[in-house]
């Protein structure tokens, strides 16, 4: 046997392994009990609440992403390392931790009394979910533009600012645009990862039923009912949203040619 | 040379990768041959709020039978929905002994060895300075508390906080005052401990460890109102050690048992 046999069967195996998984969440309960809940007003509320608080937070995290992801794709500052470590930390310790944190500095009475002052209520709200969730996904967007930043030649920049083009417009009509298709494809990373937030969500939110229900809550909640049917149903909707995810990106990478997983066709031996 | 240079990047980069695979395994062999001498093992479904008790008896229970006990802890919803599925499970001891007649009604539990073992009390959890001057369950209908509670599926309390409520004269007033129904009791007491809320309704043995460190400070609640549940277990229809999980829950119910029991805020 090749290496690429080996190779494909070794990478065969854990796809199937992992299709096995999501299968058998289907299969522990009866169809009918899927259908009968799909269309639950419990049910419905959850995905109503989890895709606009998803594209709020997606919206924000992009925002801010953007300008950070920059500086640190075409700047260095002394400490830039600690600044960056300190900004992807959230990615490295369990969601859980994030909640508790974000908590602990958004239910701290002095926070909590000046925020009021604009009327901003954060924990156990709405607003709490997407605060949530927006630093859950953060982390995940900085690192994927900054990426995307840093694989855009600097000489097209350069070119650019010696026509005359100011450095704010460089951006805007050269660098932007370059980075176009890889910020879409963090968007919708960052869309799933903040429609799956769980541990942060259910801390700072509370998690109540019916008002701060989100998928991956509503998920928790029917468990501990011992609901199984419609916990696998809130399942199936988070793996439909994440599947959509991936195959847009796939999309979008594959209308240009390029891709995460396949940059260069260059790099393939021809056998 | 830039080359050498990646070339002992790699090598450290594999070397490392190996080493953890070594530790990974050895690790995993020392964990999984300490289990299984061949002992007997006997797993308990046990209610998320039992912890302290449970892992104390299991403890004791393991030593002197010479046997391995695991636990499994869990919502009592959550804990039945294993028990629907035909998991593994040899005991089932949930929060509330009605979850025991239901699995009995199901026919999981076997009868004859549903044993009544101690009392589940409901209080109210309060920050131990009291600085919003709770002192009792209508105060919590007063203007400016905030309130955390159970939600009333997913766990034990939250049901019983509501029926306890549904009897008072501020029930109103306490649903205003509710800032969060949180599907486990853990939530109710972190979000008490980190002052998030005024009070919740819990059980009074979650209150233990807090209460001798100063931080909480339960209050009863009037008797006509409270709602005193009973804590049972009852072995399994389908546990292969049968005579064995028998034993156990006669230890729990022993005087050496409740001793454990009291020890952590249950009342015989």
């Amino acid at each position: 046997m090749n290496l690429k046999k080996c190779l494909s069967i070794f990478t065969i195996l854990f796809a199937v392994i992992i299709a096995l998984a999501i299968l058998s969440l289907f299969t522990q309960s009866g169809s009918k009990g899927i259908t009968d809940y799909l269309f639950n007003e419990e049910i419905q509320y959850s995905l109503m609440l989890s895709l606009l608080t998803g594209c709020i937070s997606t919206t924000l995290v992009i925002i801010t992403a953007i300008p950070i992801a920059y500086f640190f794709a075409r700047y260095l500052i002394p400490g830039q390392k600690i600044i960056k470590t300190i900004l992807f930390l959230p990615m490295a310790f369990p969601e859980i931790v994030l909640g508790l944190c974000l908590l602990l500095l958004f239910g701290h009475p002095l926070v909590k009394e000046w925020l009021s002052v604009f009327g901003i209520e954060i924990t156990f709200s709405k607003t709490g979910i997407v605060v949530a969730q927006f630093f859950t996904a953060l982390p995940y967007a900085i690192s994927t533009i900054t990426t995307v930043f840093s694989e855009i030649d600097l000489q097209q920049e350069l070119v650019s600012r010696s026509l005359g083009y100011s450095q704010l417009n460089t951006i805007r009509h050269i660098t932007l645009p370059l980075a176009k298709k890889g910020i879409a494809a963090a968007t919708t990373i960052v869309f799933a990862r903040c429609v799956g937030a769980f541990g942060s969500v259910l801390i700072l939110a509370g998690g109540s039923r019916m008002n701060a229900e989100t998928l991956p809550i509503s998920l928790y909640l029917n468990l501990s009912y011992g609901n199984m049917d419609m916990a696998i149903t809130s399942g199936l909707m988070l793996v439909i949203i994440a599947f959509a995810g991936l195959f847009i990106i796939e999309i979008i990478e594959g209308n240009i040619g390029h891709s995460i997983t396949d940059k260069n066709p260059d790099t393939r031996w021809n056998v | 040379m830039p080359n050498e240079k990646a070339n002992l990047t790699f090598r450290s980069g594999v070397l490392i990768a190996v080493a953890v695979i070594v530790i990974g395994i050895f690790l995993y062999v020392k964990i999984s041959s300490s289990s299984t001498n061949k002992k007997t093992e006997l797993l308990i479904l046990s209610g998320a709020g039992l912890i302290k008790p449970m892992e104390e008896i299991a403890k004791e229970f393991a030593n002197k039978n010479n046997v391995i006990i695991n636990v499994k802890y869990g919502g009592s919803g959550e804990l039945m929905g294993q028990l629907s599925l035909g998991q593994a499970g040899d005991i089932f001891i949930p929060g509330a002994e009605k979850y025991v007649y239901d699995a009995d009604k199901n026919g999981w539990i076997k009868k004859h060895t549903i044993t009544k073992l101690v009392k589940h009390i409901p209080v109210i959890a309060i920050p131990y300075d009291n600085p919003k001057n709770i002192n009792n369950i209508n105060d919590l209908g007063s203007e400016g508390i905030s309130l955390a509670l159970g939600d009333e599926n997913a766990c034990a309390i939250g049901k019983i906080s509501k029926k306890i409520i549904k009897k008072s004269w501020v029930k109103e007033q306490i649903k205003t005052n509710t800032k969060v129904y949180a599907p486990t009791v853990n939530q109710l007491l972190m979000y008490v401990v980190m002052k998030q809320v005024d009070a919740t309704i819990i059980w009074k043995d979650m209150l233990t460890w807090a209460e001798s460190h100063q931080s909480l400070k339960s209050i009863e609640i009037d008797p006509s109102l409270n709602i005193i549940k009973t804590i049972a277990a009852g072995v399994t229809t389908y546990s292969k050690h049968q005579k064995l999980s028998e034993q156990m829950v006669d230890f729990m119910k022993s005087p050496e048992g409740l001793k454990i029991w009291e020890k952590w805020g249950f009342e015989p």
